[in-house]
């Protein structure tokens, strides 16, 4: 071989291996249970929030966030102002704090998620302590109304599981709305597995 | 004299709004179709509905693509992600896709005929859709193929029943008149 030739490549991998951590997605293999829920969690003359459907999975579950404004106001944010989706850019103990729309997970045991918990790295060790919220897919339509899928690793234990928002610059104080936490394990419980056949066989 | 310029006033609110029927009342929280659908299922691949959440207009719904955890997961090809074909068709024959055609130009166009399907979200692990208009009562049925990833043609049926059930447990945030 000539010194002229170039030097061979390492062949690029064609496939990738990488998987996002089971506290950031629901598993893979699972047709999740529905809990049919149709909550407003706060609601003001102007703006409201609600809560729909939960998705339940052996390891957590899955909502939808529906933030609601009634009419355009002057200076409001086209994002309502409220999360960010990758959960940097605003800083909930500063100058903006009262901008910051929170919302969050209780358990029953007093265990809770909220969107204030400090942002963690996908490729964290050791994984986090269930439960966790992460948000999956957040969508605005136009300055009226905003989607938010949560995903909360983590199944709550038997008891009230609450459903808790605050809005201070928004006028929304701390609202809670519970619903029975049995509701939730009853439908993780009817989740199904999409390949019931465990790989190999 | 600042460096700086004063800040331009405000921009006041837009007018824009999406049309009616490319999305669900901006006024309501949907009602809940209490089950998930596993449309189509291959050794690699599986495409669930997930999230069906019904309006008196229409209904949303996340097309979730799943990956078979024993495999390794390609890289993804955007050129792929628009391939997936979904065709929700109702009992009386009509039927809406997500295939390529010329979409209506809001606040020019008169309102499609429903039903009219429109995707907003599109990626590897699937989208997000709005069908625009209720089924009438009988068998809703979810059809898609994904020839980029040997997916053939299946579907899976819903009682159209239960959508509109769910449409009637959509509830106004508020029913009163707006503010004059």
């Amino acid at each position: 071989m000539s010194s002229s030739e170039p030097p061979e490549l390492p062949e690029e991998p064609s496939e990738v291996e990488y998987r996002r951590p089971a506290w950031v997605e629901p598993p893979a293999d699972v047709v999740p249970g529905i809990v049919p829920v149709e909550l407003i969690l706060a609601r003001t003359p102007q703006r409201a929030i609600g809560l729909t459907g939960i998705r339940a999975y052996p390891t957590g579950f899955g909502c939808t966030l529906h933030l609601r404004l009634r009419e355009d106001i002057p200076g409001e944010q086209s994002t309502f102002g409220a999360f960010n989706m990758f959960g940097e850019g605003v800083d909930p103990a500063g100058e903006f704090a009262d901008w910051y729309l929170r919302f969050g997970v209780g358990f029953a045991d007093g265990r809770k998620a909220t969107n204030l918990d400090h942002k963690r790295d996908l490729d964290e060790i050791p994984a986090p302590d269930p439960p966790t919220l992460w948000l999956v897919r957040w969508e605005g339509y136009d300055r009226l109304a905003w989607e938010v899928n949560v995903w909360v690793w983590g199944l709550p234990p038997p008891g009230p599981l609450a459903f808790v928002v605050e809005w201070p610059a928004r006028g929304i104080p701390e609202s809670r709305v519970e619903i029975d936490a049995g509701l939730v394990l009853e439908a993780a419980a009817r989740a199904v597995p999409i390949w019931p056949d465990p790989p190999g066989r | 004299m600042s460096f700086f310029e004063p800040l331009p006033a405000p921009r006041p609110p837009s007018d824009y709004r999406v049309s009616a029927w490319a999305r669900g009342p901006e006024g309501m929280v949907p009602g809940v179709v209490p089950v998930a659908l596993l449309v189509a299922r291959t050794s690699t691949h599986a495409v669930l509905i997930d999230g069906l959440l019904v309006y008196p207009t229409g209904f949303d719904f996340d097309l979730v693509v799943r990956r078979h955890p024993g495999q390794p997961r390609h890289h993804p090809d955007p050129r792929g992600w628009h391939e997936l074909r979904l065709e929700v068709r109702f009992a009386d024959g009509r039927s809406a896709d997500n295939g390529p055609g010329r979409w209506p130009r809001p606040h020019r166009d008169k309102p499609p005929d429903p039903p009219w399907l429109y995707q907003s979200v599109s990626g590897p692990d699937g989208g997000h859709v709005w069908l625009w208009g209720l089924p009438p009562p009988g068998p809703l049925t979810f059809a898609c193929r994904w020839p980029a990833e040997q997916i053939p043609p299946s579907q899976a049926e819903l009682d159209a029943g239960l959508v509109l059930a769910a449409a009637a447990r959509a509830t106004s945030l508020w029913p009163d008149p707006g503010p004059s």
